[in-house]
């Protein structure tokens, strides 16, 4: 007799993948975000007019937010990992899973948000 | 030599403590003799399982100074002298009293997830000469598995996921996957592709360490995931 | 009647995630993985707030930079460099053997991890000190 635990319903699951690749993407775009924002210009950081400078260049936009989309879904894959670690039901491992997924849209919506406001600031 | 084991105590409706007995035992005494010393010579209310005193049954499965190993096979001289050994009943799994724990969380998984293939005879340390069954990449060292549970105790996921398959359980399922004479291969890929399955795992292998007889659940958890990722991405890319 | 004895339940004590008590360096690499990641995602969101400066303006900005630059700060990065490292490199180690490679080298994986912490904290803490003015 299977304990009833054991015999819930099972799904498919892609986020260890997910996880592992923008995990290996950050290798790369964290290591270039960390190079460039911290040894590029002299005196390490970035001033105001610097940081406008940086982010009013179309492509390094576009990296930046290409950046902030992997560390913040992998970031929060990485939460939900350790929530699921638990063993809570299936009905409250869905909500935590919406509810981590909106945070994830709303944090990448602020970081485009605030990158086009200090282009539009520095115009 | 001289001992002192401090075992685990819990009789249902009191507060679990520890007791200490001192012990002699023979230099060649295994821990489990160890323990009986202190049942037969203190106290006989001590209750813990043993059957073949040598490595075959898998019942006697404790901690001993927090580590998982089979007593019945552990040598008192890797203590020493004088030394203490703490005893305590295997982790993750219900204790009845005592050290003797509720282990179907074994024997259901086992269940679940269908016995793999036990051969009668299976080399235990292949060598160059010997050749591999057709579907087999690597010798698998799934039919030293005692059912011990050992690995299950270690895992430090099992501590807060009961629905998490295990390190024995995802080791049978690869077994089962590489030589499958015939099993329903989509079931078990459904139970172990799973959130509770096998990604639940976090690599630290210390089901590896703790099993006494070379299984090496973590090797055969990482050769599943392999299996898995690759059969999702060959078919995400429009493969089969 | 024994058949009437309820065993003790099994209580999810997440605390055991970090027990180290007769562990092997696999869990400690688990552990450090674990936490490593909790204090990187606070760093995220202290970070991505602390970007909202450059909304309010040059000076706000200018003045949250010459606070960075002080030594207790450089020192918070040299921390958050070191949790960036164990993260990454043992994160590099994990996507290896989770793809089934290189898994009987993995303590291997993780010794040259740790010596690669280590080697890459020292250069970035010079870095980090000597840069920054």
């Amino acid at each position: 007799m299977v304990e009833k635990q054991l015999t819930r319903e099972r799904a498919s699951s892609w986020s260890w993948i997910l996880q592992a690749f923008t995990g290996i993407m950050l290798v790369v775009l964290l290591g270039l975000h960390m190079v460039v924002q911290h040894f590029v210009v002299t005196g390490g950081l970035r001033n105001y007019q610097q940081v406008v400078q940086y982010i009013s260049n179309p492509f390094l936009f576009l990296l930046e937010i290409a950046f902030l989309i992997m560390v913040t879904w992998h970031a929060l894959l990485g939460v939900r990992a350790i929530i699921l670690d638990l063993g809570l039901n299936p009905a409250t491992e869905r909500k935590v899973t919406a509810f981590l997924s909106i945070v994830g849209v709303v944090v990448v919506a602020y970081g485009i948000w605030l990158s086009a406001t200090i282009v539009a600031q520095g115009a | 030599m001289k001992l002192n084991v401090k075992i685990y105590r819990y009789k249902p409706g009191t507060e679990p403590h520890y007791d200490t007995f001192p012990v002699e035992v023979p230099e060649t005494a295994n821990v489990l003799d160890a323990l009986e010393r202190a049942w037969a010579d203190h106290d006989m209310s001590i209750m813990f399982r043993h059957a073949c005193h040598h490595a075959s049954c898998g019942s006697c499965g404790l901690l001993v100074n927090d580590q998982e190993k089979l007593p019945c096979v552990t040598p008192v001289t890797d203590y020493g002298e004088g030394a203490t050994l703490k005893i305590d009943p295997m982790r993750n799994m219900p204790v009845i009293t005592d050290l003797a724990v509720d282990a179907s969380v074994v024997y259901q998984r086992m269940e679940l997830i269908g016995m793999p293939i036990i051969r009668n005879a299976e080399t235990i340390r292949p060598d160059k000469r010997t050749i591999l069954p057709e579907g087999l990449e690597t010798f698998g060292r799934f039919e030293n598995c005692l059912e011990c549970g050992l690995c299950l105790s270690a895992c430090p996921v099992m501590a807060t996921d009961p629905q998490f398959l295990g390190p024995m359980t995802l080791a049978a399922a690869e077994r089962l996957l590489a030589e499958p004479r015939g099993a329903d291969v989509d079931r078990v890929y459904r139970l172990v592709d799973d959130e509770h399955g096998v990604w639940r795992c976090h690599s630290s292998f210390e089901c590896t360490e703790a099993c006494p007889y070379e299984v090496d659940p973590g090797a055969a958890i990482m050769r599943l995931k392999r299996k898995i990722g690759m059969r999702k991405l060959k078919r995400f890319f429009g493969g089969s | 009647m024994a058949s009437d004895v309820q065993p003790k339940p099994v209580k999810r004590k997440p605390i055991e995630w970090f027990n180290l008590k007769g562990k092997r360096v696999g869990f400690w690499a688990y552990v450090g993985m674990r936490l490593s990641a909790i204090g990187l995602v606070l760093y995220l969101f202290l970070h991505l707030a602390v970007l909202s400066q450059l909304a309010v303006g040059p000076t706000a900005w200018d003045n949250f930079v010459a606070l960075a630059k002080s030594p207790i700060f450089l020192l918070l990065d040299v921390i958050l460099i070191i949790g960036i490292l164990v993260h990454g490199l043992n994160g590099i180690r994990l996507s290896l053997i989770g793809f089934g490679i290189g898994v009987p080298s993995h303590k291997l994986m993780l010794w040259l991890a740790v010596i690669l912490t280590i080697v890459f904290s020292i250069l970035s803490a010079l870095a980090i000190f000597s840069e920054t003015h």
